[in-house]
C-alpha cells in the first residue's frame, strides 16, 4: 500500500492540515508527506512530560486544546490553541528547548519528526522561509525578557532585611528616637491600628526637632511626614527607585496587599544593589546652591550614563533616569531662581513635553518644556515667568541639555500661558490638522508634570480632557504617521541614508521608534488614556479593544528592541549621526530581528491608517 | 470456541480474565505496551454469514499514534458487497485493487502477534477475525485486547449516568472528550478516530500518569 493511498484515507487529518500555513500555500504533497509521518498524542497535563521529553525533537502542531509556551522564568511567551505550531525554534537551530509547556485544556497534537522536518524545509523553501520567519518574530519578542533578571527586577521583598520598626503617634518624639536607636534605623513609620499614618526620618529629628526647638516631649505625629509614599511587597525594586527619583526621598515604606507596613527600603539599601548612584546624584542635584554648582554636577550624567547602563538590564529604564536628572535640574534652578527673584506672583507649573515626558530622554535629547500658570494673572506679572523661562532654558543647556530646535522652551512666549490659553491652542491644533499643527501634536501630547503647582496642571488636564477629539482629527494624524516609512525595502534590505562622509547609517529614532511612539500616541488619545510613556500607553491600551494584545506586544517588543539598540550605539559612539546606526556592525541575528522590527511597524502603520483614515486617502 | 489442550485452556484464561492472574504481564504500563487500535468494515453484523470489506489498523508506540505504520486493505474476494456500497462507498471497482483475504488475515496474524488489540466494540470486529482467520487454519491471538466502548461504559457507569447505547456509538465518546468530528468514515480514519479516543480516555482516567494495562480491561 503507497503512502498517499493512507492519506487519502484520513480525509480529515489531511483537511486539518493542508488548511494550515504555510500548507495552504504548497502543493498539496506537502501535506500529504505531513500527514504521513505524523504521530498523534493526546497531551495533558499529566503525560506531557512523558510524551514531549525525549531523544527525538519535533515540530508540534495543535489540533485541539489550548496550552500556554511558557519560559525559563515562567513568563508566558504564547499561547497555543488550534493551528498553531511549536518546537520550531529549537528543530531550526539545534538547541535544546528552552520553553516549558503549561496545559490549558487538553487536546490532540501532530507531531513531525525532525527528519520529516528537514525533508520538507529542504523540498518546500516557502515552509523553511515561514518557520525561520516565525521563529524571529519568537525570538525579537524573548529578546527583552532574556536580559530582565537583573537587579531592577528584582521584587522588594527580597531586599528588605529588616522588619517593620513602628510606633504609635501618641508616642514621644524621645521615645520615638529611642527606637529608632535600639533597632539601629534611620527611620521609623508612625502606625495606628496597623495602619500606615506617617514616617518619621532621622532628618525630621534633625530639621523639625532640633533645630526648630521643638519640645521632644510633643506627639511624635506633630513631627511626622503624614501619607507618606509607599510601595507594595510585590513591585520591583526598579518602581521603589523610580518613586524615590521622582519625590527625591530616601526612605520608602513597604506594605503587603493588605496595607500591613511590613519594613522599609532605604536609597541606601538600593544603592548596595548596584555600583552606580544615580539616587545619590538626583539628591545632590536637589541640594545644590548655585547655578555654578548644578554645572558640575550635570557634567557627571553622560559618565554615570555610561556606567550604568552596564549595568542596568532593562534599557528603557535609562531613559526614565535621564529623564528624572531633567526634572531634578528644572526643580533645583526653578528654586534657585525663586531665591534670586522672589515668590511668584502667582500660581505656576512646569510641563514638559515630548521624550522628556515620555521619560525616554537620550544623551542627544533636546529640551521641550513650557510654563503654565493661574488664568488670573496680570499682564505686568507675565514679566517674572519670562525670566524665569530664559533662566532655566538656558541654564539646562549650559548643564549638557541641548536647547531646542523648535524652540518649544519656557523662554518662548507661545510655551507659556494660562491654563485656558493653553487649552486653546490645543484645541486650535486638534480643529485645524495642518501639517505644522500634527506636528505640535505629536510633540504636545506627550506631556507630564515636574514640578510648580500641581493642582494647576491637574486642572490643565482636566480641560484637556474636555476638547472633543474628532474623527477629521485621528484621521489626520494617521495619515501623517503613514507619510513617515521604516528603511526596509521591497527585496527586505536595508535602505540605508548616507553621511557627507559617505558612510552608510540607518536613523533608528525618525524611522522606527517615532514611529512607534507617533502610532501608540494615536491609539491612546483615542482611548482617553492619560500616560505619556510608551510602554505604560501600551499597558493601559490591553484594557481597550482597539489593539489586540498581540499587537501590543509586538508594538512594546519592537520598541524595547530598537531604543535598547539606540541607547548601545550612543555609549559605543560610532561617528554617526546621533540615533543612527551601521547595521554592518550588527551581529546576523540583530540584523534579522532589525528586519522583523521594521516590517512589524510597516504592518502596524498600515493597520492604524486603515482605522483612523478609511476613505480619506 | 475450541480449545485443544490444557495450555491453551490455560493462555485463553489469561488472555481473556487476566485481573485473574494478578498482575503478570496485563500488570505492565500502558506506555510500554503497542497497541494495534483496528477497525473493519463489513458486510453485515452476523460473523457466520456476513463478509469483511476493508480492513485498517493504526499503531499506538509509547502513548503516540504513529501515522506511517498504519494499513487501510480492502478484500478482493467479498462475494456480495449487500448494503456496503451505500454505507461505506466502497465499490466493486475498488475491491478489484484490494488483497486476498488470505493475504488479509495472514497480515493481521502477524500485526497482532504479541500486541494489544484495540476495538471499539471490540466483541464484533473479534468474531469476524476469529472466524475468518480459522478459514485459512490461521491463529491469530493478541496478548491482550481492550474495547473503548467497554472502557466509555465502566467510565459513564462509575460517574452514575444513564448509559444509552447512542450515547456509546464512536462520534458520541469522542464528543465528551472535545474531539474533533469526523466526517470521512472508512475503517482506517475510524481506527484513528478510536486510537485518538483511547488516548484521550487513559489520560483522563489517568491521574497519577502510570496507568497499568489491567486498569483498561
Amino acid at each position: 500500500m503507497t503512502e498517499t493511498g493512507i492519506t487519502a484515507e484520513l480525509q480529515d487529518v489531511l483537511s486539518f492540515v493542508s488548511k494550515q500555513s504555510p500548507f495552504n500555500e504548497l502543493p498539496s504533497a506537502c501535506a500529504h508527506y505531513f500527514v504521513n509521518h505524523a504521530e498523534v498524542v493526546y497531551l495533558t497535563v499529566h503525560n506531557q512530560d512523558d510524551a514531549l521529553q525525549g531523544e527525538e525533537r519535533y515540530l508540534y502542531l495543535v489540533r485541539t486544546g489550548i496550552f500556554d509556551l511558557v519560559d525559563v522564568s515562567g513568563e508566558v511567551v504564547t499561547r497555543l490553541s488550534t493551528g498553531d505550531y511549536f518546537g520550531y525554534p529549537s528543530l531550526l537551530t539545534g538547541e535544546e528547548i528552552q520553553n516549558q509547556l503549561e496545559v490549558q485544556s487538553p487536546g490532540l497534537i501532530l507531531m513531525l519528526p525532525q527528519a520529516s522536518f528537514d525533508y520538507l524545509r529542504h523540498e518546500y523553501k516557502v515552509l523553511e522561509q515561514h518557520f525561520v520567519r516565525a521563529h524571529k518574530k519568537r525570538l525579537l519578542s524573548s529578546h527583552y525578557k532574556e536580559r530582565s533578571k537583573g537587579w531592577s527586577e528584582r521584587k522588594i521583598s527580597k531586599l528588605m532585611a529588616k522588619s517593620a520598626v513602628v510606633i504609635e503617634p501618641q508616642a514621644t518624639i524621645v521615645e520615638a528616637a529611642k527606637v529608632m536607636q535600639s533597632e539601629g534605623v534611620s527611620s521609623v513609620m508612625v502606625t495606628e491600628d496597623g495602619c500606615l499614618k506617617g514616617v518619621v526620618t532621622d532628618r525630621d529629628l534633625r530639621n523639625r526637632v532640633l533645630a526648630s526647638g521643638l519640645d521632644p516631649l510633643m506627639p511624635v505625629s506633630s513631627i511626622m511626614t503624614p501619607e507618606p509614599k509607599f510601595i507594595f511587597e510585590n513591585n520591583r525594586v526598579f518602581s521603589a527607585l523610580h518613586l524615590m527619583l521622582k519625590h527625591n526621598i530616601h526612605h520608602l515604606p513597604v506594605l503587603n496587599e493588605a496595607r500591613v507596613p511590613l519594613g522599609m527600603v532605604t536609597s541606601t539599601d538600593l544603592l548596595r544593589l548596584q555600583n552606580s548612584d544615580p539616587v545619590q546624584l538626583i539628591g545632590q542635584l536637589y541640594k545644590a546652591s548655585s547655578t555654578q554648582e548644578l554645572k558640575l554636577l550635570a557634567k557627571e550624567i553622560p559618565v554615570l550614563l555610561r556606567s550604568f547602563s552596564n549595568t542596568v538590564e532593562d534599557f528603557s529604564f535609562v531613559g526614565t533616569l535621564l529623564s528624572g536628572l531633567t526634572d531634578a535640574l528644572m526643580s533645583r534652578l526653578t528654586e534657585l531662581f525663586v531665591k534670586q527673584h522672589g515668590k511668584a506672583p502667582c500660581s505656576f507649573s512646569w510641563i514638559c513635553f515630548g521624550s522628556q515626558a515620555r521619560e525616554e530622554q537620550t544623551l542627544d535629547s533636546d529640551q521641550d518644556n513650557g510654563l503654565i500658570f493661574s488664568n488670573d494673572i496680570k499682564p505686568a506679572e507675565r514679566d517674572y515667568f519670562a525670566s524665569l523661562g530664559e533662566f532655566v532654558t538656558s541654564h539646562l543647556t549650559e548643564c549638557g541639555i541641548r536647547a531646542c530646535p523648535g524652540n518649544i522652551m519656557a523662554s518662548n512666549e507661545q510655551c507659556r500661558g494660562t491654563v485656558d490659553e493653553w487649552t486653546a491652542r490645543f484645541h486650535h491644533w486638534i480643529t485645524s490638522p495642518t501639517p505644522q499643527a500634527m506636528l505640535n501634536c505629536k510633540i504636545f501630547f506627550d506631556r507630564r508634570y515636574i514640578c510648580g503647582d500641581h493642582a494647576l496642571y491637574q486642572s490643565f488636564n482636566a480641560q484637556m480632557n474636555e476638547i472633543s477629539t474628532q474623527e477629521l482629527f485621528f484621521a489626520a494624524m494617521a495619515t501623517d504617521i503613514s507619510t513617515n516609512s521604516v528603511p526596509i525595502g521591497l527585496f527586505q534590505q536595508f535602505k540605508l541614508q548616507r553621511s557627507k562622509d559617505k558612510s552608510k547609517y540607518l536613523d533608528l529614532k525618525t524611522r522606527g521608534i517615532a514611529i512607534i511612539n507617533d502610532l501608540v500616541r494615536v491609539y491612546a488619545l483615542k482611548c482617553g488614556i492619560k500616560h505619556a510613556n510608551t510602554q505604560a500607553r501600551l499597558k493601559a491600551l490591553k484594557s481597550h479593544t482597539i489593539l489586540s494584545t498581540s499587537d501590543i506586544y509586538n508594538l512594546r517588543d519592537c520598541w524595547r528592541f530598537l531604543t535598547q539598540l539606540r541607547l548601545k550605539s550612543q555609549i559605543t559612539a560610532q561617528q554617526l549621526p546621533a540615533n543612527c546606526i551601521n547595521p554592518e556592525t550588527l551581529s546576523s541575528l540583530e540584523r534579522h530581528q532589525l528586519k522583523e522590527a521594521f516590517h512589524l511597524i510597516k504592518q502596524a502603520q498600515q493597520a492604524c491608517v486603515f482605522k483612523f483614515a478609511r476613505g480619506s486617502l | 470456541m475450541f480449545l485443544s489442550s490444557l495450555g491453551e485452556v490455560y493462555n485463553f484464561m489469561k488472555w481473556r480474565f487476566p485481573w485473574f492472574f494478578g498482575h503478570g504481564t496485563a500488570g505492565q504500563r500502558w506506555l510500554e505496551s503497542e497497541l494495534v487500535v483496528l477497525d473493519l468494515e463489513l458486510t453485515g453484523l452476523n460473523p457466520a454469514r456476513h463478509e469483511i470489506v476493508s480492513v485498517a489498523w493504526v499503531i499506538i508506540k509509547r502513548g503516540k499514534i504513529v501515522l506511517s505504520e498504519s494499513r487501510y486493505m480492502l478484500n478482493a474476494d467479498v462475494q456480495s458487497l449487500a448494503q456496503s456500497p451505500v454505507y461505506h462507498g466502497i465499490d466493486e471497482e475498488q475491491l478489484k485493487r484490494g488483497a486476498s483475504l488470505e493475504g488479509i488475515m495472514n497480515n493481521l496474524a502477524g500485526v497482532l502477534k504479541g500486541k494489544v488489540l484495540v476495538c471499539h466494540n471490540t466483541q464484533l470486529d473479534w468474531s469476524f477475525i476469529q472466524t475468518h482467520a480459522r478459514k485459512f487454519g490461521l491463529e491469530i491471538r493478541p496478548d491482550y485486547m481492550l474495547d473503548t466502548l467497554k472502557i466509555e461504559k465502566s467510565r459513564l457507569l462509575r460517574q452514575r449516568q444513564e448509559v444509552g447505547q447512542d450515547q456509546l456509538r464512536l462520534p458520541a465518546c469522542r464528543r465528551r472528550y472535545g474531539l474533533p468530528d469526523y466526517q470521512n468514515h472508512n475503517a482506517l480514519s475510524d481506527s484513528l478516530a478510536t486510537a485518538e479516543l483511547l488516548l484521550a480516555q487513559v489520560n483522563h482516567l489517568d491521574a497519577e500518569k502510570h496507568i497499568k494495562l489491567s486498569a483498561l480491561m
